[in-house]
C-alpha cells in the first residue's frame, strides 16, 4: 500500500517533468507567443488606423490637392469655352468668392469673348500653411505660372504669388478666398 | 508486492531499454530503489513508448484490460492536442503577420510621412529659421560685405552655396558702384514637406533694392521660391534653391 502511494506521487511528479509534456509544453508555449504577437499586431494596427496625426495629415493633403486644383481653375480660361470655363470656376469656390463670381459672371464672360484670350495655368508650387479641421479651413499658398494668349502678340507670361482660403464643404475643400500676396508689406 | 510479472516486466525492460533506466536512476526523484520500480512498472503497464500521468496512477496500472479504452482515448487527445496547438499557432502567427504588415502599411503612407503641420514644433521651428537663413543670405550692404559672406557660410550648405554665388554675381558687382543696399525680408513661408532631417519649403519674400548714390532710389520686386532645408545639429540649413526657372 505504501508502495502504490509512494508510486502515485512520483508519477505524478514525473508527469510534469516525464517524457511526455515538453512537445506539449511547447507547443502551448508556441501558442501563447503566437497569441501575444497577434494582440500586440491587433494593438499596433489599432493605433495605426485610429492616429489624429494621420487624419489631420489626410486632410492637410486633401485641402492642398483641392487649393492647388481650384486655383489652377481659376487661372485657367479659354475663350472658345467660356461657360464651361466659368462654371469650373464656380464649382472650384464657395462662399462670398463664389457669390462674387456668380454675381460678375455675365459681365466678365462678355469681357473674355471680346478679348478672345486664352489662359493657361501651372501650379509651381504650394504649401498649406494653415489647417483648421474642426472648423473646416486651412489656408495654402501657391505659386504659379499663368500663360495668356491673345489673339495677337506673343503670350504673356506671368508668376503670380497667391493666398487662399480653403472651406471644407460638402463636396470637399473649396476656395472662399484667394487674392495676391502682398508686395511692399512686412508682415510676416 | 513483487509479482512474477513485475519481474518478468523488469527483466523484459532491463533488457530492451537500458538508456532509459540509466536516465531515470539519475534523476533525485527516482534515488530510492522502490520508486524506481514502480515509475518503471507503470510505465511498462501503459504502451512502452510513453508514460502517461493519466495511465500511471495505481488502478490503472495493475488492471490493464479495462485499461484500452482511456488508452485510446488518451491516444487520441495525444495527436488531436499537439494538431489543434499547431494550427492555432499558426492561426495567431498568420493573424499577427497580417496586423504587423498592415500597420506598418498604414504608417507608410506618403501622407503620414510628411510631418508638416502635424508636427506643429518642427514645422514652426524650420519656417522660422529658414524666414531667418533667407533674409540673412539675400540682403546685401555694400558698405559690409563681409557680413553677406558670413550669413552665407552660416546658413547655406551644399548645392545652395554655389547656387546662392550665381544669384548675387550681379549684386556684388554693382554694389560698391551704385552704393546697393538690398534687403529680403520674407513675407510667407509654409512648409510642403518635413520628414526627420529634410525639409521643403514654399517662401514668398519681398526685395527692397536702395540705391544710395547720387540720387536714392529704392525699387521692390516680389520673389518666389522654393528651398530644400536639412538639418545639421540642431539648426536648419538651406540645402537647395528652387525659383522655379523654366
Amino acid at each position: 500500500m505504501e508502495r502504490r502511494r509512494t508510486a502515485t506521487v512520483n508519477t505524478e511528479s514525473g508527469g510534469t517533468t516525464g517524457t511526455r509534456n515538453p512537445l506539449l509544453l511547447a507547443a502551448l508555449a508556441l501558442v501563447v507567443c503566437a497569441a501575444g504577437a497577434a494582440g500586440w499586431g491587433g494593438w499596433q494596427r489599432y493605433e495605426a488606423s485610429h492616429d489624429d496625426a494621420a487624419s489631420f495629415a489626410q486632410a492637410r493633403d486633401d485641402a492642398l490637392a483641392a487649393g492647388e486644383q481650384a486655383v489652377q481653375n481659376m487661372n485657367t480660361l479659354d475663350h472658345k469655352a467660356l461657360e464651361q470655363g466659368l462654371d469650373s470656376w464656380e464649382q472650384s469656390t464657395t462662399g462670398d468668392l463664389h457669390r462674387q463670381l456668380v454675381d460678375g459672371r455675365d459681365d466678365f464672360a462678355r469681357q473674355i469673348a471680346e478679348a478672345k484670350t486664352v489662359s493657361t495655368a501651372k501650379v509651381l508650387s504650394g504649401a498649406v500653411t494653415e489647417l483648421d479641421q474642426r472648423a473646416g479651413r486651412a489656408g495654402v499658398m501657391v505659386a504659379l505660372r499663368v500663360t495668356v494668349t491673345a489673339p495677337e502678340g506673343e503670350p504673356a507670361v506671368k508668376e503670380s504669388r497667391l493666398l487662399g482660403t480653403l472651406t471644407r464643404t460638402a463636396g470637399g475643400w473649396k476656395l472662399s478666398a484667394l487674392g495676391q500676396a502682398p508686395v511692399g508689406s512686412t508682415a510676416g | 508486492m513483487s509479482t512474477t510479472r513485475h519481474l518478468v516486466n523488469r527483466r523484459r525492460r532491463l533488457a530492451t531499454t537500458p538508456s532509459r533506466t540509466a536516465g531515470t536512476g539519475t534523476e533525485p526523484a527516482y534515488g530510492e530503489p522502490d520508486t524506481v520500480e514502480a515509475e518503471l512498472d507503470a510505465a511498462d503497464d501503459s504502451a512502452p513508448d510513453a508514460a502517461d500521468a493519466v495511465e500511471a496512477a495505481p488502478d490503472a496500472a495493475d488492471d490493464s484490460p479495462t485499461d484500452e479504452a482511456p488508452r485510446a482515448r488518451a491516444a487520441r487527445l495525444r495527436i488531436t492536442l499537439p494538431a489543434v496547438l499547431c494550427a492555432l499557432t499558426v492561426l495567431l502567427g498568420a493573424v499577427a503577420v497580417w496586423a504587423f504588415a498592415s500597420a506598418s502599411s498604414l504608417r507608410d503612407e506618403p501622407a503620414r510621412q510628411n510631418a508638416a503641420l502635424t508636427d506643429i514644433g518642427r514645422t514652426s521651428e524650420v519656417k522660422g529659421r529658414i524666414s531667418e537663413a533667407v533674409g540673412a543670405v539675400f540682403s546685401y550692404d555694400y558698405a559690409s560685405p563681409a557680413r553677406s559672406e558670413r550669413a552665407a557660410s552660416t546658413y547655406l550648405t551644399g548645392r545652395a552655396v554655389q547656387q546662392h554665388k550665381d544669384m548675387l554675381a550681379d549684386v556684388r558687382e554693382q554694389a560698391p558702384e551704385q552704393k546697393l543696399v538690398l534687403t529680403t525680408t520674407v513675407t510667407g513661408s509654409g512648409v510642403e514637406f518635413l520628414d526627420g532631417d529634410r525639409a521643403r519649403l514654399l517662401v514668398f519674400a519681398d526685395q527692397s533694392n536702395t540705391r544710395t548714390g547720387k540720387d536714392e532710389e529704392t525699387t521692390y520686386a516680389a520673389a518666389m521660391f522654393a528651398v530644400d532645408a536639412v538639418r545639421r545639429g540642431d539648426t536648419w540649413l538651406i540645402a537647395a534653391i528652387d525659383t522655379f526657372t523654366r
